[in-house]
Parts: C-alpha cells; sequence; structure tokens
C-alpha cells in the first residue's frame, strides 16, 4: 500500500512539473499551447539517450534535457509571435502532431512504438533512486524548485512584462517593451522546465514510448490547468492531483467492471472540462467565477 | 498508374474532407466559436447509422437517424453550452475547452455503448470495379464525389440567394447588422450549427461503409477539418472546400514519396507552414491578429 | 430455522463476494488488454487463465486459494509498465502472465530488476525469446510461423512474389526482417514492403500500392482492429492476390470477416484429441463452460497459469518460499512438464516449442492443410 501512494506522489509530481510550466505561458503570457507533451517526451528521450550512453546522474541529464527542450521551444515560438488565439492553437496541433511522427519514426534514438528499454535509474550523488519511496523525495524536490523558480518570475518585471502582453500586445510594444523577445523567452523557459518532468519520468518508469507523448498527454496537461485554475499558483497542483487521483479512485468503486474504469475517467474529466467552462471558467482554484 | 489511382483515392477522402471541413468552416466562421466537438458530431452521425441500418431498418431510416442525431447534437451543444458561456465570456479559449471535453465525453460514451473496437457497415458499394486498366474505383466514391458537389453546390445557393443565407454570412462581420435587419443573431447562429451537424452526415456514413468505423475517429475529422478551415481561409467556404481536397490529395499522393506513417505529418506540416507563411489562408480575407 | 437458513445464505454470500480480492494465497499478476482496441484479445486470454485458476482450486494444488491480480495494459507498452509496476510493488506477485510483443518486451526490464517472473502465451515477436531468464514463452514464435508458411506459399501454391503490409512497431519490424531471411531461401521474393502506422485505418492508398507491386500473395503482419480494417479494405480495393498472416489473425471476428475467405494463416498446432487426462479435462471443461471451441491463445494461458500451479506446489512440497527466483530454480530442476498439448520441455532460453499449422479460413473457420515440425 505504501509503494502505491508513492508511486502516485511521484507521477503527480511529475504532471503538476508539466501543469506549473504549462500554466506559466497560458495564464500569464496568454499562450495556448497544445504542444506541451513534445517537450515532455524530448526531455525524456533525451534524458534516456544521456543515461543510457553518457552518464545516468540527473546532474547530466537533466541540463542535457532542458537545453535540447529549450532549442526545439523556438519552433513553437515562430507561430507564438505570428499568430493569436485560434490560429495559434492550431499551430501548436500541427507541431504536436508532427513531434509524434518523429517520435515513432527516429527510430535509433527513440526506438519508435518499442520505446526505450532498461533505462538505468537516476543517480543522484552517485546513489541510485529507484524504489519509488525514495524516487518521492527527487521528484518533490524537483517540483518545489519548478515552482519557486516559475514564482519568482511571475513576481519579478518579466512575469509583469509578460501580463502586459497578455492584455494587450499593441499596448506593450507602444511602451517600449521588447515582444517578441519575452514572448519567446517565455516559451523556452516553459519548454526547458517541462523537460524536467521528462527526465525524470524516463529514469522512473525505466520505460518510455511515443504514447506518452502524444495530442492526448497534452490535453491532460492542460486539462489539469484549466479544472485546477488558469494563471493561479495552485491551481495547476490541485489539478494534477485531482486528475491524477481520479482513476484510482474510480477503480474503488467495486461493482463497475475493471474494462470500463478508463472510459468513465474520461467522461469524467471531459464533462468536468464541460460544466467549469460554464460555471466557473476560472477553475476551482480561481476566483473568477460565472456570473 | 499508381500515381492516377492515388490521385482518385484522394479525390475521394479529399471530397469527404471537404464536407466535413465546411461544416465546421461555416459554423466558426459565422459564430466565432471554436466547435471543436465537430468530431463528435461526425460520431454520433455515423454509429446512429450502423445501428439504425445496421439492425436492418434500412437505408433511408438509417440517414435519417444520423441526420437527426447530429442536427440535434449541434443544437443542443449550441444551446447548454455555447450560449450560456458566451453570455458571461467571450474567450475563445473557454469554448474551446468546453467543446474539447465534450468530444471526450461523446467519444467514451459511445464506446461504452457500442464498443471500443472496430466495425463496418457491409454493403456490395464499397467494391472497386477495374475503370481503366489498373484503376479501381467503388460505387461509394463516386457517390462522394458527387455528394459533395450536390451538397456544397446547395450550400452556395443557400448562402448567396436566401434571406437567411445572407444573414449567416454577415452575422460574422457584424452581428449588429443582422439585428438592424429584424433577425436575431441567435437563431441565425442555431441555423448554422444545424446546416454545419448536417453537412457531417455523408461523410460520416460513407465513411462506416468504406473504413470501418471506431470511436475516436472524430479526433481525426476534427483535426482534418480544423486544418481545412485555416488553410483554406477562416471565413471562406470555397477556400475551406479547396482545402479540403487538397490534404485529401496530399494525403493519398504522398505515398508516392513517404511510408502511409508520414501522411498525416504531411497534412500538418502544410498546415503549420500555411499558418507561418500565409496565416490568412489560400482564399482568406480576415486577417489573423 | 428459516431465518438460520437466510443468515447463513447472507453469510456465505458475504464471504464468496470478498474472497477473489483478499483471501487468496497465492496471487500471480496478468497484463491484458482489458479495454481499447485489443480488448478482444483480453477476454480469449482470461477464459485460458480463469480456468487454470479453477482447475487449481478445485484440486486443492496449492496450500492456499489461487488468484490472478489483472491489470489493463489495453496491449500497448505504456499502460502495460504502470500495471507492472504496481502488481510488482502492491500486490507483491512472485508470477505474471504478459501478452502482446510490444508489452512484454517494455515490462521485462521490470521483471528482472525485481525477478518477477513474466510467461507470455501471445505475443510472437522474435525477439522475445531474448529478454532474459525472466522471461518465459509459453507459445512458439512468429519466426517458426513465418518458417512455415513461407515454404507453403512458396512451393505448394507457387506464389513466388510476395508483398508485405507491416504494422511499425516490435511485431511488425520482425515478421519483416524474417520475411526478408525466409523468401530468398524458399526461392520466392519479397517484392516489396509498406508499414501502416499502429493507429492507421485509411489502407485504400496502401492497397493501390499493393496492387501495382503485381505481388501474387500479400502478408498482412498487425494485429487487433487494423488487421481487419486492412484485409477488408485490400479486398474493397480491388487486390484479389491471397492474403496470408501468423496467429494475430485467429480471433473470432477476423474469422467471421466474409473478406477473410481463403486466406492462409498459420498458429501452433495443438492436438484437442489427445488422450492424456489434462488435455482432455482442459478441452471438456472449456466446451462446458464457455461453450465454444478452445483456441490456441485459450491453451497458452492456461498452460502459464498451469505451470505456476505445478511449480508452486513442487516448491511448497519443498517448504520453499514461492519467490520468482526459487520459480525460475524449480523449472530449471523439472525436466519437463504435462501441460495441455502434451509434455513439454523448455528449451533453454526459455521457450517452449510446438509444432506450426498452415490453416486455410473457408467458411468461417480455419481448417488445416498441412502441420510443420520443428526441433
Amino acid at each position: 500500500m505504501e509503494a502505491y501512494i508513492y508511486n502516485l506522489v511521484n507521477l503527480i509530481a511529475i504532471y503538476a512539473i508539466l501543469a506549473v510550466t504549462l500554466n506559466f505561458i497560458m495564464g500569464y503570457a496568454g499562450i495556448y499551447s497544445l504542444a506541451h507533451a513534445v517537450f515532455f517526451g524530448l526531455g525524456a528521450y533525451v534524458a534516456a539517450w544521456v543515461a543510457l550512453h553518457v552518464h545516468p546522474s540527473i546532474f547530466v541529464t537533466l541540463p542535457a534535457a532542458m537545453a535540447s527542450a529549450a532549442a526545439l521551444s523556438l519552433l513553437l515560438a515562430l507561430p507564438a509571435l505570428r499568430v493569436r488565439g485560434e490560429y495559434f492553437v492550431a499551430a501548436s496541433l500541427g507541431l504536436q502532431v508532427l513531434a509524434v511522427t518523429v517520435f515513432s519514426e527516429w527510430k535509433s534514438f527513440t526506438g519508435g512504438i518499442g520505446g526505450v528499454l532498461a533505462i538505468p535509474p537516476a543517480d543522484v550523488f552517485g546513489v541510485e533512486v529507484f524504489k519509488p519511496q525514495h524516487f518521492a523525495i527527487v521528484s518533490i524536490i524537483a517540483l518545489i524548485v519548478v515552482i519557486g523558480l516559475i514564482n519568482a518570475l511571475v513576481h519579478s518585471s518579466f512575469g509583469r512584462n509578460l501580463r502586459a502582453i497578455r492584455d494587450s500586445e499593441s499596448a506593450a510594444a507602444s511602451f517600449g517593451k521588447n515582444v517578441p523577445m519575452i514572448k519567446t523567452l517565455s516559451v523556452v523557459i516553459s519548454a526547458a522546465l517541462a523537460a524536467i518532468a521528462g527526465a525524470l519520468y524516463a529514469s522512473y518508469m525505466s520505460f518510455i514510448n511515443v504514447e506518452s507523448f502524444t495530442l492526448d498527454t497534452s490535453v491532460l496537461v492542460m486539462a489539469m490547468v484549466i479544472i485546477g485554475g488558469t494563471g493561479t499558483v495552485a491551481g495547476p497542483i490541485v489539478g494534477a492531483a485531482l486528475l491524477m487521483l481520479l482513476p484510482s479512485a474510480i477503480s474503488w468503486i467495486d461493482f463497475l467492471p475493471q474494462t470500463e474504469v478508463g472510459a468513465l475517467q474520461q467522461i469524467i474529466y471531459g464533462l468536468g472540462m464541460t460544466l467549469l467552462m460554464i460555471f466557473r471558467p476560472g477553475g476551482i482554484v480561481g476566483r473568477r467565477a460565472a456570473v | 498508374m499508381l500515381a492516377i489511382q492515388l490521385a482518385i483515392t484522394g479525390l475521394q477522402t479529399g471530397a469527404l474532407y471537404a464536407l466535413t471541413a465546411v461544416g465546421f468552416s461555416l459554423i466558426f466562421g459565422s459564430t466565432r466559436i471554436f466547435h471543436f466537438a465537430h468530431g463528435a458530431t461526425f460520431v454520433i452521425a455515423a454509429y446512429l447509422f450502423y445501428w439504425v441500418y445496421g439492425t436492418g431498418w434500412g437505408l433511408v431510416p438509417g440517414v435519417l437517424a444520423a441526420t437527426l442525431g447530429a442536427v440535434l447534437f449541434g443544437l443542443v451543444l449550441d444551446r447548454l453550452v455555447y450560449v450560456p458561456i458566451q453570455r458571461h465570456e467571450g474567450s475563445f479559449f473557454t469554448v474551446f475547452v468546453a467543446s474539447f471535453g465534450v468530444g471526450i465525453a461523446v467519444q467514451n460514451v459511445i464506446g461504452m455503448i457500442f464498443g471500443r473496437g472496430f466495425t463496418s457497415v457491409s454493403t456490395p458499394l464499397s467494391r472497386s470495379a477495374e475503370i481503366i486498366p489498373g484503376v479501381y474505383v467503388s460505387p461509394l466514391a463516386w457517390i462522394a464525389m458527387l455528394c459533395t458537389a450536390l451538397l456544397l453546390g446547395a450550400l452556395h445557393f443557400f448562402l448567396r440567394r436566401t434571406h437567411t443565407g445572407t444573414a449567416l454570412r454577415a452575422l460574422a462581420d457584424d452581428p449588429e447588422l443582422v439585428r438592424t435587419f429584424g433577425l436575431n443573431p441567435r437563431r441565425i447562429a442555431a441555423t448554422a450549427f444545424v446546416v454545419g451537424s448536417a453537412l457531417v452526415v455523408p461523410a460520416a456514413i460513407i465513411t462506416s461503409a468504406t473504413t470501418g468505423l471506431n470511436p475516436t475517429i472524430g479526433h481525426h475529422v476534427m483535426l482534418i477539418s480544423l486544418a481545412a478551415t485555416i488553410v483554406g481561409g477562416i471565413g471562406s467556404i470555397s477556400g475551406t472546400m479547396l482545402a479540403g481536397l487538397l490534404l485529401g490529395l496530399a494525403e493519398s499522393l504522398a505515398l508516392l514519396v513517404v511510408d502511409s506513417q508520414w501522411t498525416e505529418a504531411v497534412t500538418f506540416a502544410i498546415l503549420f507552414a500555411f499558418i507561418i507563411i500565409r496565416p490568412s489562408g489560400l482564399l482568406g480575407r480576415i486577417a489573423a491578429h | 430455522m428459516t431465518k438460520v437458513f437466510t443468515i447463513m445464505g447472507a453469510l456465505a454470500a458475504c464471504v464468496c463476494y470478498t474472497m477473489p480480492a483478499a483471501a487468496a494465497d497465492h496471487t500471480v499478476g496478468a497484463l491484458f488488454p482489458l479495454s481499447g482496441p485489443n480488448a478482444v484479445y483480453g477476454d480469449v486470454f482470461m477464459a485460458g487463465s480463469d480456468l487454470a485458476v479453477e482447475h487449481i482450486n478445485a484440486d486443492h494444488m496449492l496450500s492456499g486459494p489461487m488468484a490472478i491480480a489483472y491489470e489493463d495494459s489495453q496491449g500497448l507498452p505504456q499502460p502495460a509498465v504502470v500495471g507492472m509496476t504496481k502488481l510488482v510493488n502492491v500486490t507483491g506477485v512472485p508470477y505474471t502472465l504478459s501478452a502482446f510483443t510490444g508489452v512484454s518486451k517494455a515490462i521485462s526490464t521490470l521483471a528482472m530488476r525485481n525477478s518477477v517472473i513474466a510467461v507470455n502465451g501471445g505475443g510472437v515477436g522474435p525477439d522475445l525469446a531474448d529478454l532474459g531468464d525472466y522471461f518465459w514463452n509459453v507459445i512458439p514464435l512468429a519466426n517458426l510461423e513465418v518458417r512455415a508458411a513461407v515454404p507453403y506459399l512458396v512451393d505448394t501454391l507457387g506464389l513466388k512474389k510476395i508483398a508485405l503490409i507491416y504494422v511499425d512497431d516490435p511485431l511488425g519490424q520482425a515478421l519483416k526482417d524474417e520475411l526478408e531471411t525466409e523468401m530468398p531461401k524458399a526461392g520466392g521474393e519479397l517484392v516489396d514492403s509498406f508499414s501502416v502506422p499502429t493507429s492507421a485505418q485509411q489502407f485504400s492508398g496502401v492497397a493501390a500500392q499493393v496492387r501495382a507491386t503485381g505481388a501474387d500473395a500479400v502478408y498482412v503482419a498487425s494485429y487487433g482492429n487494423q488487421q481487419l480494417q486492412i484485409v477488408k479494405q485490400l479486398r474493397d480495393n480491388g487486390v484479389d492476390a491471397q492474403i496470408a498472416t501468423y496467429s494475430g489473425y485467429a480471433v473470432p471476428d477476423a474469422l467471421a470477416l466474409p473478406e477473410s475467405e481463403g486466406m492462409i494463416i498459420t498458429g501452433q498446432s495443438v492436438d484437442f484429441s489427445r488422450e492424456d487426462p489434462v488435455t482432455k479435462r482442459f478441452v471438456h471443461d472449456f466446451k462446458a463452460k464457455y461453450d465454444r471451441d478452445p483456441t490456441a491463445y485459450n491453451v497458452n494461458y492456461y498452460n502459464a497459469t498451469l505451470l505456476y500451479g505445478i511449480l508452486a506446489a513442487a516448491l511448497e512440497a519443498d517448504g520453499t518460499a514461492i519467490t520468482g527466483e526459487a520459480l525460475l530454480a524449480k523449472r530449471r530442476a523439472t525436466k519437463s512438464f504435462d501441460l495441455v498439448g502434451g509434455t513439454v520441455s523448455f528449451q533453454d532460453n526459455g521457450t517452449l516449442l510446438f509444432p506450426i499449422e498452415v490453416k486455410q479460413i473457408k467458411g468461417g473457420r480455419a481448417e488445416a492443410v498441412t502441420s510443420v515440425s520443428f526441433n
């Protein structure tokens, strides 16, 4: 039972990192990305490759994963600078679909559907961490660091500039803000921090393949942010915990056939998203209630 | 020969893409509602047809049930989800998320009722015949192209020649203008949902006999519709139609060069390129900003 | 008096209700596709494993009741790893049943690291033979199937040029490699091969390409719903060539598809008419319980489950604790096992050998045309 709980703690921490980093661009910069799983995946693949071929220390895998995600995120920054709203959602969708194809086809690096097997456990100062209860320490520290970083950024002048751009791009530009620079930086930071989640995921699961990094994952993370509360500190974490606990909660319902658990979970979070948007578009934590 | 065959296959696929995409484009273009559950409409129509036709009720009741289901779903969604949201908030993203949620729920409800497996409607019409040596075309391919041509022709007439159609086109530019003509913008928006949802029905029915159905098929339908709408240019029905045909053709002809797992990537590479280089699309008038 | 009976009945009902989850002394795990497009296989696999559990418990083979903790793999690697993590860390099983090539490869690392036995009775990717000491196969792998199918297609039917449609995953890749080496050996030629993504549903374009190759036969290497769609769309789009495939096609939905008529399909040969007690009991009770004839998949998961019963009973007789290590040592120390289909021995790589049957689908049933033995 203990291991079960720690296992959940690890998964919640990893997805909370994703939700917090997505919230950073969605909530504060108004960049609604449906491609967050791309950076989660790239981080995981790079970390797995580095751990297998270079060194499994997280002080090697994490920086490598973050650097590559930051570089790739420029592809997402490109449409973010050109278009807004529906167009950007569509562009990020396009990037997500393209990335899934590349993840499936670049077999020498990603193993395709077969995935990457036998990824070594995370190495922290020479100690191999793979038991769920030990890994929980690593994942929770990582989550706290990411939350701390994002909070500091949001409350800095950078964060104020971001919000100014979200509310009115032209006004921010007329105040002499370097709009393209600030937008690009926010996307890069978000992607690099999301890669941390990927790296942790790869070493914790010891196996990764493209199925974990599809559009469904991007949607799930987006749902976490929205259900929790876009643009709030606690929202994404609450959302992540809620959606990760949902399947376990449903599986306690005895009379339900095992085969319907997955479907029921999806129905609950689908309808949950819809109802929240109608009655409380600010999310569970958000202050914005429907009038 | 292979190129001709693939072009014909692509036209068949493209014709169906065009129909579904025009439905989405009509709704999105006139009401600005990011109706992501359009894929769910497709799934509902397809499974209703499969169920009614499969239990032996025949073709006409099947088509009627599918149309009724699609139109009702569109209307109910507009009434119960979009209207309340738009009353207190205009953000496209709120509407999009709500619509997305409905799509997920519908996909899984259908899966629970009809099973998550593959089902198809069996008909001799899906069997291809050789029209010229080495080129096979099934009767359904002709039906698909004919349906598309007829329905899009009718839609054109409706939008250009009727009072409601003109109002529908005006709605996108200026809802107030619609009001000054003594029409209710809400009613006009509902009309857009009725027409747009009904347009997916032929595609849903033909798909149920050619490639077969599963509950997740709505996802692909939606992505293609969105891609065609943007590539064609938001607000342009003929642009969407053209883009739907082009995407179908590109997907099929791509097989001459790449393996089939790259075909979806081809579609979205085109979309990505359009957004960056020409966000207004093939025939679009509205700027992206 | 009636009241007493009512209370006793209620009590008994309670006991029965809570038993499977909590009271079993012997719990083994299973990672089967219970949802998703491959769920149809899950039912087939469970029919075999559940019957074996019934038999083991009815015979009191073990010191306490046995149960299987099923986890849903969806037939996909990622959910399988999550399920396996739960089985290993939470349920704490020493022995798991596995299925599907991708799933089996993905969980093999966890099995090895935690010394938990994983037994595959459904996946047929040839590289499943090399997943380490803790990974066993009670099913002949697809390299044997290809080796049986190719000579039949080339020599007996005279179909020299074969085109391949394969799903782009470890199983499809493995079958492609196998065909590439086997076709020239038999004097035939693999004229072209077309990969399709696991999620694809549209095959009219691929069908056109297959037709353009002018191949005498098409080998379809996919599974689940996709293989049905491929076969249907090949026929719909004017491909008249002979279609051949491997054991993954032996599911009721596929055999019943009108387009399947005349297909060549291979699979492990199980002689259900054997007179040995294990086979007789299996065949009789299977028909009684499920009201249909058993298939090779039913046999494999019955055997995989029974194998645990045999090994665990032997360990209990020795007074040894039942762990993955002990089960592995016991299997190595045991020369042969009486399972359904006869007395069999494991090869050193942990794989059982069975003869392969070449069958043709006629009127919704697969009828054997020839059988090939490997030794």
